[in-house]
């Protein structure tokens, strides 16, 4: 099922990764770091990204489905 | 290198750059802290290097195996890619690897990987190992970038190489991602050495010595510190660094501004790279990207100039993240790290042009000869038509050996394209067989649409029909029929077998070797299977001559495992062993291990053995089976062991362990091509027969709706309707005459019939056992002797023995009186004297068993063994010796422990052997 996913890497990634990386689009941060965020159809799909991503030996420090976390908060009833 | 055999060829030229020990290209820096931990590890059995592209674990182990002339060893290596999940080719590659360093071994599982159908691996595995065991020199085996391996059977398969590696031995697994292999074991167990990202950094003072010492580049600590801090010590960095600095006057400007730039290390320093790159350089960088390896004339279809040799010299003279692959220079692939960044950026900017360099590189693959990487290119491109057609022409070699690649290639294809083409339907049909039927039956029916459309237009127009190979389509009504009838054979349909077989061997060409063993073979398998075994035989065996022409010895045995199955229903017994014996002793002539499927072959002669009463050599036969292993034969074999094991147990009179073993034999059956002769369940009825257990032997008649009065007397049936009729029997003497015998005895005159017509001596021998004991039971000895006597001319001659005397004491009170008496009279007796079985089995000590026990039973322990050989259970044991069922299984596993057995049955055995009973 296509999701929303964001991951973000160490280092600044240029934009021509994109293409390489599931079409992610690439958003370059102050801190120094990568957040590589767009539709991912599919759990194979998003491991291929992953792989990519050790590929290029550049550390992976976080991953989220930012719909699912406010779709969770709403889940616990407070 | 690599030997000059068949097998290289058929993995075409490329085998040698993959197993090629890549040069020490980057740097000159001797990472010996590192290499110290290497020779450390090599003590133990799998050493790990598990860390991120670029960081020189290619180099290190390069090194490593290369190095000074102390540490020199001897090694195979593989540098593996995504195309190697095929386990077939992969463990070509690694058996190919370790002849490199120890051409001695390896020929035979080389042999059986390439056949089309390939023994377990573990098989081809323990062949191996026991070949390598026999060296005494350290070897090594590294398998270079074993991340790009997904398939699960590699990974069991190299676990199970891990766990039983010859001493002398050492694996090295290189790769970026932890490997799902048992490492918390093998951790826990001290087998296992590591490397890890941490430990191939570049400490401070191996980049002070690599960039000041072997580039010359004279930076202060201070440089250093902050270059090893903004690369984290990678090594790829350092060297892209230093790369960027050399020749360069402002060095210390440049460290300046790559520490204070947050771009992605490699992206930075290979843009200050690229960038000092004449364009023309730059651009053959980008354009030879889409490639996984490269030669000159390669390079130059693709970039339609001629300066390709050049070019590639001059990167790797200045050390441009090209690794050579063979020692004259010939192929080159680029550091994998490096070739990312290229293909990215050429994706990024020349869209466009990256499907058409992989059409030059599907054609120029496809011209030289290596239909495979033309194919991976031509989908690359997504020229999907030219995959299809390159497919279509190499599809007979390719489903000849590698079905499942053939698979992944077919399926990457749209659907219309193959549906517009009838040979590569047909191709990909066989290739779904027997896994998926409907979707094969679903591709036939579009190839078979087109031939019937095609035939209906002039020859010259084909219509919407693609076709590619002329020669294939021409004969491919033959090769239609082969499908059909492998078809209907994994249905069970047997007319439609013999129909579509026969079909195949009238269209197919003489010359066509291949489909023609297939239709034999399968001709074979449905005559067997409707009782005509004289015609089965004949298909069968003209099959396996064809098949054996095209150069495929992997048939040898599983052939004659069927042949002689036939013989021995036919009754040829002494035949049957003499084909079972053959490719035995074929293989003890050639020297070296046991050929796969061998555990098969002994259970085929045990059951011969058992026949002859020769119960000493029918068990032993089944122990080498077993000895043999798990993966000694064919898993849609492995139930016959069990039979084989049960029928002895039966002669011991062991009936509940019989049953335990049939249980067993249910739970390993697997449907084969080959017809279920001789039913399991079956096999259960009659030991309730003989147990007297016959309300349940009725409820299996029922179950499977058998009666005396059936019209259906086919021969797949004829196994449950001679068990019927002894069961019948044995109720008419258990209710004391009762239910009528005329309905039994109308059915074994059936029986009778239908056997004599089909020639199957095997079971009319046992027929006229059961009419003999059908008289007898009605007290018409004279007419019981009569079917006796023409029974005993009949199994006379191949020495038949069981058949009569495991029908008890009814069949020995008719011996008795047949003894002595017109033509049969002195087999009679012979018959009679084999009566008590068990007894003269101790008369006969198992050569495989040593005279006297290391450590002598106790009284107690005699007492339980004598009470196992009675038949009882051990909660029976302990009510009659009134101790817990707990000690009496503590007192049978001692038994068992002095004996060397494993269950009741060999202990039974050997006790009677050792004389304890």
């Amino acid at each position: 099922m296509t999701d929303i996913y964001e991951l973000r890497v160490q280092g600044h990634l240029e934009d021509h990764w994109s293409g390489w990386l599931g079409g992610l689009s690439v958003q370059r941060h102050e801190d120094g770091t990568t957040v590589l965020v767009g539709p991912v159809v599919d759990q194979a799909a998003l491991h291929g990204v992953i792989g990519r991503i050790r590929d290029l030996g550049v550390p992976l420090l976080s991953m989220r489905r930012p719909a699912h976390e406010i779709g969770d908060g709403g889940d616990d009833g407070r | 290198m690599v030997d000059s055999s068949g097998q290289a060829a058929a993995l075409g030229p490329l085998l040698e750059t993959k197993l090629y020990i890549p040069g020490r290209h980057l740097g000159l820096l001797s990472r010996s802290r590192l290499i110290e931990r290497l020779n450390q590890g090599a003590q133990r059995k799998l050493t790990l290097v598990s860390a991120p592209a670029g960081s020189g674990k290619t180099t290190l182990l390069a090194e490593w195996l290369g190095g000074t002339a102390a540490s020199k060893r001897a090694a195979g290596w593989i540098s593996l890619d995504p195309g190697d999940n095929n386990p077939a080719l992969f463990w070509t590659y690694v058996v190919a690897a370790l002849r490199t360093a120890r051409p001695d071994v390896g020929e035979r599982a080389l042999s059986w990987l390439s056949s089309a159908r390939p023994p377990a691996i573990e098989w081809v595995l323990t062949s191996l190992i026991n070949e390598l065991n026999a060296g005494d020199q350290p070897l090594a085996l590294v398998l270079d970038d074993y991340h790009v391996i997904d398939a699960e059977p590699i990974h069991s398969a190299v676990a199970f190489l891990v766990e039983h590696l010859p001493p002398r031995m050492h694996l090295v697994v290189a790769t970026r991602s932890d490997p799902p292999l048992p490492l918390a074991r093998l951790r826990g167990r001290g087998d296992l050495a590591e490397l890890r990202a941490s430990d191939l950094r570049f400490t401070s003072e191996e980049a002070a010595a690599f960039l000041n010492e072997a580039m010359g580049l004279g930076l202060s600590a201070a440089d250093v510190a902050v270059l090893v801090a903004r690369t984290e010590g990678w090594v790829v960095g350092l060297q892209l660094a230093a790369l960027s600095m050399q020749g360069r006057e402002e060095r210390p400007s440049f460290i300046r501004a790559f520490a204070g730039d947050h771009r992605y290390v490699v992206d930075y320093l290979v843009d200050e790279v690229l960038h000092r790159q004449p364009d023309r350089v730059r651009e053959f960088l980008l354009q030879t990207s889409v490639l996984d390896r490269l030669s000159a004339p390669l390079c130059d279809a693709l970039t339609g100039r001629d300066d390709g040799r050049g070019i590639l010299e001059s990167l790797e003279r200045d050390n441009l993240f090209v690794v050579p692959l063979d020692d004259k220079r010939h192929w080159f692939r680029y550091h994998h790290l490096f070739a990312d960044v290229l293909r990215a950026r050429a994706l990024a900017e020349q869209p466009h042009q990256v499907p058409v360099l992989h059409l030059r590189a599907s054609q120029w693959h496809e011209r030289n000869g290596l239909p495979s990487d033309a194919v991976r290119h031509a989908l690359a491109a997504a020229d999907f038509g030219r995959a299809a057609g390159l497919l279509e022409r190499a599809g007979r070699a390719i489903l000849a050996t590698r079905q499942d690649a053939f698979l992944d290639w077919a399926r990457a294809l749209p659907d219309e394209v193959i549906r517009a083409r009838p040979v590569l339907g047909v191709y990909y049909a066989l290739a779904l067989l027997p896994d998926d039927l409907e979707a094969a039956e679903a591709r036939l029916r579009d190839a078979e649409g087109l031939l019937d459309r095609a035939s209906e237009r002039p020859e010259a127009d084909r219509g919407e029909m693609v076709v590619v190979d002329d020669e294939a389509f021409e004969s491919l009504p033959g090769t239609v029929a082969v499908v059909r009838a492998y078809l209907a054979g994994a249905r069970r349909d047997v007319p439609g077998t013999v129909l579509f077989a026969g079909r195949a061997l009238d269209l197919l060409p003489e010359g066509d070797s291949l489909w023609r063993g297939a239709a034999g073979a399968l001709l074979g398998l449905a005559h067997w299977s409707s009782g005509d075994l004289e015609e089965a035989c004949r298909a069968f065996a003209e099959g396996m001559a064809s098949l054996r022409m095209t150069g495929d010895v992997s048939h040898e045995i599983t052939g004659a495992f069927v042949l002689a199955n036939i013989r021995t229903a036919q009754g040829r017994l002494r035949e049957a062993a003499r084909i079972y014996e053959r490719p035995l002793e074929l293989a003890a002539g050639r020297g070296g291990a046991v050929p796969p499927s061998t555990a098969d072959l002994y259970v085929g002669l045990s059951e011969l053995r058992y026949e002859h009463n020769d119960l000493d050599a029918a068990v032993r036969y089944l122990r080498s089976s077993q000895e043999l292993g798990e993966h000694g034969g064919l898993p849609e074999n492995r139930y016959r062991w069990y039979v084989a094991m049960a029928q002895i147990a039966q002669a011991e009179g062991n009936l509940d362990r019989a049953l335990d073993l049939l249980d067993e034999a249910q739970r390993r059956y697997v449907r084969s091509p080959d017809p279920d002769v001789r039913p399991v369940a079956a096999v259960k009825a009659r030991v309730w027969v003989r147990q007297g257990r016959l309300a349940e032997a009725l409820g299996w008649a029922h179950e499977r709706g058998l009666s005396a009065d059936d019209d259906d007397l086919s021969y797949l049936r004829e196994f449950e309707h001679i068990t019927l009729a002894r069961l019948l029997i044995a109720r008419h003497r258990s209710d004391r005459g009762d239910s009528a015998l005329r309905e039994v005895r109308a059915l074994l005159d059936r029986l009778q019939q239908a056997a004599e017509e089909g020639r199957r001596l095997g079971s009319l021998i046992e027929i006229l056992v059961l009419q003999a004991l059908a008289h007898q039971a009605q007290g018409d000895v004279t007419r019981g002797l009569a079917s006796l006597e023409r029974a005993l001319i009949l199994a006379e001659p191949e020495g038949y023995v069981r058949t009569f005397v495991d029908e008890g004491e009814a069949m020995r009170a008719l011996l008795g009186h047949a003894a002595g008496r017109g033509p049969a009279g002195a087999y009679a007796r012979r018959l009679a004297s084999a009566f008590g079985e068990p007894a003269r089995l101790a008369s006969t000590p198992l050569p495989a068993v040593s005279a006297e026990l290391a450590e002598p039973l106790t009284r107690r322990e005699v007492e339980i063994l004598r009470l196992i050989a009675a038949g009882l259970r051990s909660k029976e044991i302990a009510d009659h010796l009134c101790i817990s069922v707990f000690t009496v299984k503590r007192h049978i596993a001692n038994v068992y422990g002095k004996l060397g057995v494993g269950h009741r049955t060999e202990a039974i055995v050997r006790a009677n052997a050792l004389r304890l009973l």
